[in-house]
């Protein structure tokens, strides 16, 4: 279903009608050119009409900056969208204030359409001009490479071949929606009704170089196929994956041409395999019988009193084979490496429980296996390295930049473009370049596909939130994806504050870094004004990261997942008082989770229900939070 | 003609890279200068980045003195622009994506054009992310120039046919650094390329002697030579000029024979 966006409202009325529709946009325009332009106080006025979950839109026109920021400040708009000479500089600043921007581009040429794919948006509108209402050529953005809003000359009639065809992100309407120059409460509603009424991937209607609508049908195979896009377009239209790997505006391919071959053969293989009954019972059967899944959803009886509020459930993925979630994604990418004709496995790893998963793999699937790991961390987690060693594994300490995860990330890559042909790059996150980030959320997402059934067979409902620690944000990832549809359902990751996020020493992407391009994908990283990547700093090792994996960038960017940041002081209380509540040893990172939820449960009422996912088990922290303790154990 | 097709023009094209600030930028402009006096005919300087991975630890090095010496963005481009007013020979940016996109990629290649910079090299940039990048630089007049490394195969032709200024072969798998060996088959990479464009082609990755140098032209339109020079730098720091000097020399001369 494509979003819908009913522009230039400007009456209480046109407000009335739209809570009513509840499409996901409206528009206030702010040009005083136009017969739509509203002031900055009736439009005040009108947001405080409006629903609060439809979005308002401010549409621009080469105006002042502060203008723009002051509006979105006060709350009257949540997006900006600019249809003036606004270069990529004057989008930029408003993103770095945090602004979504839609910018609009008149599609004329093919010449036009190219302009727009390097807008630095974080959606693209195509458009006509000002309101004209008069249709362009939709051959011409047929297969456009990002999610983009159709505009100019939609109405009523046309909307539904519109979005069949041209497959938009979201449609735009003003004047199709309006009769002498008022806006129609009947064709409001017809244009949501016929808009929302098509399903992608329906037979394609066939689209006349004018833009009107034949009323010839074809068979939906190249509609399907059409453009980068088509590959998943109703992931788009869900918070997902588009064509390229773009998840929104983040991800992508930044990586040197040297393994552009080995990631689009990684992709291909994936795409093959992932729809592969052989392949997808040979991983079940693993996941079963091996890593010890379906992992247990537990209530947490006595931390729910404890806390007083919500009822809390534990997802324990500490109790699957090696420690941790991170075999789910191991399991899937060494059996698709193997399948691919791989005999070797290289991997990072941060607190060692990736790099322990992988060793497990590569011995039980008899590949050899190299991990990189920054040298600070193999001090912090000695016991971690000595198991991969034990595990037939060789590792590797990192001792450039800051010796921690994102040099031990840096050297994975460094070694796979040497040796491309017999190794796998066994990534252990929900980042680097595309298809990474969508292989590792897919493999993870067993986690809430499991919370799913399992709460729903327990309580015969969803739980009101989910709640997962976030570095790379994999097993994050995995806890929210089969959530995200549920709009009811919280999804709030908790991202390693180290010492507070007004200090320097923090590894809090979302609360602190900006939006950048780095270890292959566009995202959100800890930086300084000139781009040099910030040395960030965690307790915990695996949450020890500048970066956050794109999906999650994406799902912060449209609202549709919280990041809060816990520090080391709330995570180590929290790693003691499960131990001590419930007899339970989370590994530092999922603390990071319990300490949140600690803070939420008894502002929710015991209706609720929260779901924590424990990442891992704590074993490998003991010695390190007995030294924060000031006690100095030996092993 | 582009400045950098200029430098390709009836002769092998020795292609000396840098990275700015390492010792100090004083150094480095003397450098510059030296390059430019002993026969280079396009100079490639490096913007450090924190985390440089297509570098081996040569050129990582370089890339931790500069940033250690507090060197910004702002601060190379202020060099460049007074290293014009005298270096006639083109000179083209290499650093990460990451570098550019921070700092607004209009504002980047504005102040590009205003300093004098010819060209831009990303190597984390591929074919595919390349289009958010080169439409802005060239609009001011700044080739982004594509990179073809021994896997890149059957997307030779697709990378060369849009390739502009110069083309940059990675000699082989791996990361930037001295080599005994190079691995990858040169001769049939130019000849798929010359099968689509008449963009010279030059090679870098592992040259460090004089033999490798002239080999390398030889067979393509021009030697890159990065880490070798780097290692002059390392070794002799405020006084590598004059040791630059006379290594590019004896380079210049074997690429050129």
């Amino acid at each position: 279903m494509a979003v819908i966006k009913l522009c230039g409202l400007s009456r209480d009325e046109d407000i009335k009608k739209a809570n009513e529709l509840k499409p996901d946009y409206i528009g206030f325009v702010f040009y005083d050119k136009s017969i739509r332009n509203v002031t900055r106080e009736q439009a005040r006025h009108l947001k405080g009409l409006l629903n609060k979950d439809i979005k308002s839109v401010g549409v621009f026109v080469d105006e002042d900056e502060a203008k723009v920021r002051e509006l979105f400040n006060e709350g009257v708009i949540d997006v900006a969208q600019l249809h003036g000479h606004e270069d990529n500089d004057y989008i930029g600043r408003l993103q770095a204030d945090r602004i979504p921007v839609i910018k609009a581009f008149k599609v004329t040429d093919q010449n036009s359409v190219e302009a727009a794919k390097g807008s630095k948006a974080d959606m693209i509108m195509f458009d006509t001009g000002k309101g004209s209402g008069i249709s362009f050529d939709w051959n011409l953005i047929k297969g456009f490479n990002k999610p983009f809003f159709l505009a100019g000359g939609l109405d009523p009639d046309n909307v539904g071949c519109a979005i069949e065809a041209v497959k938009p992100f979201g449609v735009d309407v003003s004047s199709g929606i309006e009769t002498d120059s008022k806006k129609d409460v009947k064709k409001m509603e017809l244009f949501v009704e016929n808009a929302r009424e098509v399903k992608i991937k329906m037979p394609k209607a066939v689209v006349e170089p004018d833009g009107k609508c034949a009323n010839k049908v074809e068979s939906s195979e190249d509609a399907v196929k059409s453009g980068d896009c088509g590959r998943n377009v109703e992931a788009i239209m869900n918070p997902g994956d588009c064509g390229n790997g773009r998840f929104g505006i983040h991800g992508g391919q930044y990586i040197p041409e040297t393994l552009m071959n080995a990631v689009l053969e990684l992709e291909k293989a994936y795409n093959h395999y992932k729809n592969d009954p052989e392949f997808n019972s040979e991983l079940t059967d693993l996941f079963n019988d091996y890593a010890g899944r379906p992992s247990m959803l537990y209530y947490a009886e006595k931390m729910s009193k404890d806390l007083g509020g919500a009822k809390i459930y534990l997802k324990r993925e500490d109790l699957n084979h090696t420690g941790s979630h991170k075999i789910n994604n191991v399991l899937g990418q060494a059996l698709l490496a193997k399948k691919m004709g791989k005999t070797r496995l290289i991997a990072e790893t941060g607190a060692g429980q990736h790099g322990v998963a992988t060793a497990t793999a590569a011995a039980l699937l008899g590949m050899e296996c190299v991990v990189f790991m920054g040298e600070e961390d193999t001090k912090r987690q000695a016991l971690n390295v000595y198991r991969m060693r034990l595990l037939g594994a060789e590792v590797v300490p990192v001792t450039t930049g800051t010796a921690t995860l994102k040099d031990a990330v840096s050297e994975c890559m460094r070694e796979w473009t040497k040796r491309i042909d017999d190794t796998h790059y066994c990534l252990g996150s929900v980042m680097g370049p595309h298809p990474f980030p969508t292989i590792v959320r897919d493999f993870q997402s067993v986690i809430s596909k499991e919370i799913k059934s399992q709460i729903l067979e327990k309580e015969g409902r969803l739980p009101s939130a989910v709640i997962a620690c976030v570095g790379g944000g994999s097993n994050a990832m995995g806890s929210f994806y089969n959530f995200i549809e549920d709009k009811d359902v919280r999804l709030i990751g908790c991202e390693a504050a180290g010492r507070g996020i007004d200090t320097f020493e923090t590894a809090a992407t979302v609360n602190t870094g900006k939006l950048g391009i780095f270890h292959g994908m566009k995202s959100y990283f800890c930086q300084d004004k000139y781009g040099q990547i910030a040395p960030v700093y965690s307790i915990s090792a695996g949450l020890d990261y500048p970066g956050i994996g794109p999906e999650h960038a994406h799902l912060h960017d449209i609202g549709r997942a919280e990041y809060v940041p816990v520090t080391d002081v709330e995570a180590v209380e929290a790693f003691e008082y499960l131990s001590r509540t419930e007899g339970i040893i989370p590994a530092i990172e999922s603390a990071h989770a319990v300490a949140y939820a600690r803070k939420l449960a008894p502002t929710m009422s015991k209706d609720d229900i929260i779901v924590i996912t424990i990442s891992g088990r704590g074993d490998k922290d003991c010695a390190a939070i007995a030294r924060y303790r000031g006690e100095d154990i030996h092993e | 003609m582009s400045k950098i097709a200029e430098a390709f023009k009836n002769k092998k094209a020795f292609i000396p890279f840098i990275t700015c600030g390492d010792p100090d930028l004083e150094t480095t402009k003397k450098i510059v200068h030296e390059l430019e006096d002993n026969g280079a005919d396009l100079i490639e300087l490096g913007i450090p980045f924190s985390d440089p991975t297509a570098e081996g630890p040569v050129i990582q090095g370089a890339n931790i003195r500069a940033l250690s010496n507090g060197i910004t963005t702002d601060d190379i481009f202020e060099m460049v622009k007074e290293l014009r007013e005298t270096v006639k020979v083109p000179m083209v940016f290499m650093t990460y994506a990451n570098v550019v996109f921070s700092y607004g990629m209009d504002k980047f290649f504005d102040r590009c054009k205003e300093v004098g910079i010819d060209g831009v090299i990303l190597p984390d940039v591929p074919f595919e992310e390349k289009d958010e990048f080169e439409g802005s630089a060239l609009e001011r007049g700044v080739d982004f120039i594509s990179m073809i490394a021994p896997t890149s195969e059957g997307r030779i032709a697709m990378i060369a046919k849009k390739a502009k200024g110069f083309i940059y072969i990675v000699s082989s798998l791996g990361v930037t650094g001295t080599r005994d060996t190079i691995s990858g088959d040169i001769g049939s990479m130019v000849a798929k390329i010359r099968e689509n464009t008449d963009v010279p082609c030059a090679v870098g990755f592992g040259i460090s002697t004089p033999e490798q140098a002239a080999k390398m032209a030889s067979v393509s339109d021009g030697a890159i030579v990065g880490s070798a020079i780097v290692r002059v730098i390392e070794k002799y720091g405020k006084d590598a000029p004059k040791h630059v000097g006379a290594f590019v020399k004896e380079m210049k001369m074997a690429t050129s024979a």
